[in-house]
């Protein structure tokens, strides 16, 4: 390793950083497009038809996994009808702000274990800092604006009253959200995601809190805008929702924010309560005595991974096609009546009982 | 070095966004430049070390007060005036000079050593970072600020509902 | 290294990404600007009425507020959260203290109605 020991911790950290940032980033960027062939293909399977099968290469039909491709192409060459009343400086940006924070957010996940080289710790995640789980919700409220100044800047007020009611949804939920997630704080004692996931190795956090799986798993869907709570989108079949003068690209760069939300909360969800990268009963110093290096144990943490997320992208997929859409009242009344009391008596259950064991009767 | 170069071009960005605020004919444009003023002084404080600090100013400050801005004024402002691109006025001359040249001063009293920022920096290394830090201090020495935190919250949500209400009979 | 410099970067660069992107749909798309019918704004209806307007606003507004106060409230349930094993019995009535209040608040709320038709 000549080549590694030449270079200063710095520049290590910095190679590894942009190494694993350009790969989280070309995962992330992989699951919009098989979500929305998976999106066509298992709602035939509920409905007993068949989704799009043809669009293939050389002959092969490929299952219709091409037809991804084949929208992605067409709606980069569409025309962009900018329209004219609409403020240009935010009708360009919103889809950007709509789209950042799920990317960014992404590489706060830990895909596997740290391990080393030589010397040198290396993380699986492209930021670890210490309020890990405080930068995740931080980012999650930043997603909100991308929607109101869509809204608001394409100087339409069915838009505007569409952004309105999409943004109140999005910030009613946050609060159960959050509070689901102090539960696991106080189980783990820690506000890093991977020590959560290396205290998982016996019993999954799924045991210990199921409460706040629940809770985490609706909120999960009122979060990312999915059915049933899709009002925004849903809307625009009937009138017209917050991204009605939105065409070409941008249309699908909010597309495309939603997807990786999902998968970025899919795999917070199996990081919290299903044991993230850790095969269950087997310890991470199994798995490296077993292939003999540190990195390939980590590779395999990840896989492991990628399974369980994909499992709750699934289910996402999954409650869109079986439930039907809630209205707005019985929405926002959900968010403020019922979840949030329970995610406040649940703070309060868990906490007591942690006295009682921790502390002593 | 390149911690100066970061403030700097964090405290530029935050400048200009804060003379945006002052500057815009309508008030949504104004309240987008202050989320972004925000989030530079969010960027200043985790800079300085103090992350706890940076993510809560991220989530509480520009996350949910500067949405209750944006939903106030989207609601009364229905009618958008249009943007008709950027307009100086005089009195807008004599503001812009006089930010350019506290700027100009206080970079060169950074550069040429005066003043507290070129003091040297006492982190206190704590385990568990900045979050222990900050809870273990609160919950111990500051118990009563703590508790008078939740009234003062109770009677803002008291008070709100108050103002909010008092237009509408019944109730 | 600070921490947060992968931070910086990081966010640079999806904001970049996203940009140029969207910049590239821009100038791949083929410009018919002969229609002017297409540059105006969707409507398909009158527009609201006045009153209609002022009252959902009033619900807007007090979601906003109680989401402010009680993601506070979170804030600090999570630093409690954190310091949890450190501070014993004394922490959790502490703690409880807190919430009681703040139930007071969110009982008071839902007692005025103030979260009605949403």
């Amino acid at each position: 390793m000549g080549i590694i020991d030449s270079l200063t911790a710095f520049q290590i950290q910095l190679i590894t950083t942009l190494i694993k940032f350009v790969a989280i980033l070309v995962l992330a960027l992989q699951v919009p497009p098989l979500m929305v062939w998976f999106e066509r293909r298992a709602p035939a399977l509920f409905q007993r038809r068949k989704g799009p099968n043809r669009v293939g290469l050389f002959r092969f039909r490929l299952f219709g996994l091409l037809q991804s491709l084949a929208d992605t192409v067409k709606l980069i060459f569409k025309e962009e009808v900018v329209p004219d009343a609409a403020n240009k400086v935010f009708y360009h940006l919103a889809p950007v702000i709509a789209m950042f924070p799920a990317l960014v957010v992404i590489m706060a996940v830990p895909f596997g274990n740290d391990f080393h080289i030589g010397d040198h710790l290396i993380t699986m995640s492209a930021i670890r800092i210490d309020s890990g789980f405080l930068f995740i919700l931080a980012l999650s409220s930043i997603a909100v604006y991308g929607v109101a100044i869509a809204g608001w800047s394409s100087n339409n007020k069915y838009s505007l009253m569409g952004a309105l009611r999409a943004s109140a949804q999005m910030i009613a939920y946050e609060i159960p959200l959050g509070m689901s997630l102090i539960p696991m704080v106080l189980i783990y004692q820690t506000l890093d995601l991977n020590q959560m996931v290396l205290q998982q190795e016996q019993v999954w956090g799924i045991f210990k809190a199921p409460v706040s799986f629940v809770l985490f798993f609706i909120c999960m869907f009122a979060e990312t805008n999915r059915a049933p709570f899709d009002l925004a989108e849903g809307e625009s079949e009937l009138i017209a929702g917050f991204h009605t003068e939105y065409n070409s690209f941008k249309f699908s760069q909010f597309y495309l924010g939603e997807y990786v939300s999902m998968f970025t909360l899919s795999l917070i969800c199996s990081c919290l309560f299903f044991g993230g990268w850790q095969i269950p009963f087997v310890s991470y110093q199994t798995l490296v005595n077993l292939t003999g290096y540190e990195f390939i144990a980590s590779i395999i943490g990840t896989i492991v991974l990628l399974h369980k997320a994909a499992f709750f992208m699934w289910a996402f997929v999954w409650v869109r096609w079986t439930l039907p859409r809630f209205r707005y009242d019985q929405l926002m009344n959900v968010g403020w009546r019922f979840l949030m009391p329970v995610a406040l008596v649940n703070v309060l259950i868990t906490a007591g009982v942690l006295s009682f064991i921790r502390f002593g009767g | 070095m390149a911690e100066l170069v970061i403030f700097l071009s964090f405290a530029s960005i935050m400048l200009f966004s804060s003379l945006m605020v002052i500057t815009r004919k309508n008030a949504v444009p104004a309240a987008v430049y202050l989320v972004i003023t925000m989030l530079c002084a969010a960027a200043l404080y985790a800079l300085m070390g103090a992350d706890f600090v940076a993510t809560i100013q991220v989530l509480v400050y520009a996350g949910a007060i500067m949405v209750l801005f944006l939903f106030v004024i989207m609601l009364l402002n229905t009618e958008s005036d249009i943007e008709h691109g950027f307009q100086i006025k005089g009195p807008d001359f004599v503001m812009i000079a006089l930010t350019v040249l506290s700027f100009a001063i206080t970079c060169i009293a950074l550069m040429a050593g005066k003043g507290a920022v070129n003091a040297p920096m006492e982190t206190m290394p704590v385990d568990g970072g900045n979050t222990l830090a900050v809870a273990k201090v609160l919950f111990v020495n500051y118990l009563w600020p703590f508790e008078l935190a939740s009234v003062l919250i109770l009677m803002a949500i008291v008070a709100s509902i108050v103002i909010a209400k008092r237009d509408n009979a019944g109730h | 290294m600070n921490p947060y410099l992968p931070v910086l970067g990081i966010i640079v660069f999806s904001i970049a990404f996203g940009m140029i992107v969207s910049a590239a749909s821009m100038i791949l798309g083929p410009k018919k600007t002969y229609s002017k019918v297409k540059y105006s704004v969707y409507e398909c209806g009158l527009p609201l009425v006045t009153s209609a307007r002022e009252r959902m606003s009033v619900k807007f507004y007090l979601t906003a507020i109680l989401f402010i106060l009680f993601d506070i409230e979170t804030v600090f349930l999570f630093l409690w959260a954190k310091a949890f094993d450190g501070l014993g019995w004394f922490g959790f009535v502490e703690a409880v203290l807190f919430i009681a209040v703040l139930i007071v608040g969110y009982v008071y709320v839902i007692r005025r109605g103030a979260l009605e038709w949403e």
